[in-house]
Formats: C-alpha cells, structure tokens, sequence
C-alpha cells in the first residue's frame, strides 16, 4: 500500500463540504473503498472521481444515497457493456 | 469565434471572407425547458431537475449529444431561474442582438434627457452560436450575460476540479505500432504525449491535468483521449494478434513446401506441411501487435491458408491430372 495516494477523509469533507455520514455510507454501499489507517480514515486517490461524480449527482440532481448506489451500480453495467460493445465491433471489423 | 465589424463599412467589404457576418441563432431557452413563457420559478426549477436527470454527463458516459444538451439545458435554467436575467430574455426576446444597443441608447437618452443616442458610434458586434464547448456557455448567453455570469451561478463557494475535456485521435494502425511522441493541440495548448504501442481503437486514455481551469482554486480537469485507429494494412487485429491470410498452390498443399509469408514487420520461411487441407491456421507466435504497455511483448500473428484451384488448365496440366484420377485422386 502506497500511503502517498491516500487522502484523509476528514480534509475531503471539509473541501467538499460533505457530512463524515455521507463517505461513510458511500464506503458502506462500496462505491467508495476507505482505507483505515491508524483510526484514520483515507479516500485512495483513484476514488476521488467516484467520489467527486457521487457528490454532483447528489447535489445538482439531488439524488439521495440510495439512489447514488444504483446509479453507480448501473453506470458500472453501462461501462461493461460499452466495453463489450466496442470489443465486438472491433471483431466485427474483422469481417467487414 | 466572435467576428466584429464597424458600422460604417461599405456593403461590399462585408462580402470579403475576413469580414463575413455569422449568423447567431435565436436560442428559445424555454423550448429548451418545454415550459411556457408563463411558467413559475417552481415550473422551471421542476422541469430543470427533470431534464437534468435525463442528460447530465455522469448518467451518460460518451455521449456528446448529451452532454451539449445538458449544457443547453443548464444554460436555459441559469437565464430563467433569474429573475434579471431572464427579464432581459423575456424583454428583447428575438431582438437579442440589439439589447446592448437598447441598453446604451437608454442610458444615454436618460443622461441627455432627450432621444439623441441612438445606435450611433462604437462597434457593432456578430457572433456564432450552437458551439458548446466544454467549459463555455453559447455565444447567444455570452452575448446577453457576460462571459462571467457563469461563475455567478450555481457552483458558487464550492471548489471543485475543473471540467474534464474529451479529445479525439485518429491514427493508423502503422503508427501504433511503436511508442511514438505526438504533439496535440487543445484548445489552443500544444501537448506533447508518447502514445504507447499496442493501443487500441476506441480506447481512452486520460492525461492528468489538461481539461479546464479548477473551479474556485480547485484542481484542473483531465484530458480524456479516444483513439480512433483506421486500418491502412493487410492484417486483421484483435487485440494483440493479427491474422493474415495467404494462397498457396494446389501442389504445395499436398506436397509440402516453403512459402514466403509477410509479418508486420517483415517477411518469413515457412514450411508448409504435405498434405494441408484448406482453411488451415498456422500460428506465428510473437509475430503479432505488442502488448498495450507491456514492453517487448507480442501477439501472435493467424496465418490461414487459402489452396488455390486453378481455374484454366495447360494441355500438360490436364493430363497430368488425368493421370492422377485414375490413380483414384
């Protein structure tokens, strides 16, 4: 684990001005994955897109933390099928 | 992409190229909204959040339409949720192009305390809308608002990273077929980047830091870059294989033999075996694509053999094929 990638939650909420409840319940719903480091809690660097996207959408969209957890697990699904997609259009290419 | 004129020019020099007038669309922000002109500030807020919903650029990843009609959508909302605003829009409607002028000639009507002003003096300016950039609003809201009235908005006191720019690269596949330095300008910055061998179409691949100004001190957005390879070769690729195929003769499938076979990078001996059927693979292994950021790794290039039937035949040919059936081939 490279501690360098880590950023403390709690300076997170302060910027984003986001409540401690709110990261906690995206790690609970695994959107977010917090590291637990000497009682602190860190947000890994490669989270924060997830993190920042989950903060829009709550707030432009007003989207509550029940629904960020099925937007983020059927953005995942669109992601796969995008993926899927492009593979299969590229083998399509093959034949074309 | 604001062009402006003076006033006083002669109808021909507007003809010349440098000086052509753009044309800049009415932008009807309440057709945008499907509100009526009488609609209240809860009508606009209800219609925004429902629209928002449908095209906001996390909920549809890769979709440009969406993200410009989210932008439209935003646009509308920030000129008729305010009240200003959108009593600005609601007065000169159509006449958008003139408000300015309206503008000046009242303020100088008020401090003449006469009608003198008029549209006289300054310059008049033309701008082109429907572009939405990434960061930017419509030239139509730049026009009416300012440049700034964005920052005005909603993001107000928050510090957030800065609008993510999506790019697109076209290369062939030749040129992918090395880690090559190539220089890209957006909007208007050079960047030079090594586009690592074995990249495939449609892949994005992020350059941190390179998308718009942070908002409020916050970070600057990424550059999200989408490959978009055309295949100028003979070779078929999937991933990191490519297959080729190659015609051999009748005679060299059934009595074996050595061909010439072309890999990407140059051409090798092959044997081919007595008696290969048509149709049949012959794996080259490490003669294919390398592998997307795994240094001196390769594919496997697909060779597969098309047996050539000979369409005519000599008088000697014939008979040596005659010869061979009754021998029961």
């Amino acid at each position: 684990m490279n501690y360098d990638d880590l950023i403390p939650a709690e300076e997170l909420c302060l910027r984003y001005k986001v409540e401690q409840q709110f990261v906690s319940s995206l790690n609970d719903s695994g959107i977010i994955q917090l590291v637990t480091v000497k009682e602190t809690d860190y947000i890994p660097c490669d989270h924060l897109a997830s993190f920042e996207k989950m903060i829009r959408l709550h707030r432009e969209l007003e989207i509550n933390l029940a629904g960020l957890e099925a937007v983020h697990h059927l953005l995942n699904k669109i992601d796969k099928l995008q993926q899927d997609n492009l593979e299969l259009k590229n083998r399509l290419g093959l034949y074309e | 992409m604001k062009a402006s004129l003076k006033k006083e020019k002669p109808i021909r020099e507007y003809l010349k190229p440098e000086n052509r007038i753009l044309i800049m669309e009415f932008i009807d922000y309440y057709k945008l909204l499907e509100l009526d002109r009488s609609a209240t500030k809860a009508d606009i807020k209800k219609a925004y959040r429902k629209l928002a919903r449908k095209y906001h650029p996390d909920l549809n990843p890769n979709d440009k339409a969406a993200q410009a009609r989210f932008q439209q959508i935003n646009e509308a909302h920030e000129v008729l949720s305010d009240p200003e605003k959108r009593k600005k829009y609601d007065e000169y409607g159509k006449d958008w192009q003139h408000a300015e002028q309206f503008e000046q000639a009242k303020k100088q009507r008020a401090a003449s305390g006469g009608f003198g002003g008029g549209f006289g003096g300054g310059e008049q300016s033309y701008s082109y809308s429907g572009n939405f950039d990434d960061d930017t609003f419509s030239d139509f809201f730049e026009q009416m608002f300012g440049g700034r009235a964005r920052a005005e908005g909603a993001h107000r006191g928050r510090h957030f990273k800065g609008q993510d720019f999506n790019a697109e690269l076209q290369l062939r596949l030749s040129e992918v077929y090395e880690s090559r330095k190539h220089t890209l300008t957006v909007n208007g910055k050079n960047i030079r980047l090594t586009i690592p061998a074995g990249v495939e179409n449609g892949q994005t691949i992020k350059i941190k830091g390179h998308g718009g100004p942070g908002i409020q001190g916050g970070p600057k957005g990424d550059l999200y870059i989408t490959f978009n390879i055309l295949n100028d070769t003979n070779f078929r690729r999937e991933k990191e294989h490519l297959y080729s195929s190659e015609e051999i003769s009748l005679s060299t499938a059934a009595l074996g033999g050595e061909i010439r076979v072309k890999t990407f990078n140059g051409e090798v001996k092959l044997k081919v075996k007595p008696g290969t059927q048509n149709g049949t693979k012959v794996k080259l292994k490490g003669k294919g694509f390398p592998k997307y950021k795994t240094e001196g790794q390769f594919g496997d290039l697909i060779v597969t053999y098309n047996i050539q039937i000979p369409k005519v035949l000599s008088e000697k040919q014939k008979e040596l094929f005659q010869e061979l059936k009754k021998t029961g081939l």
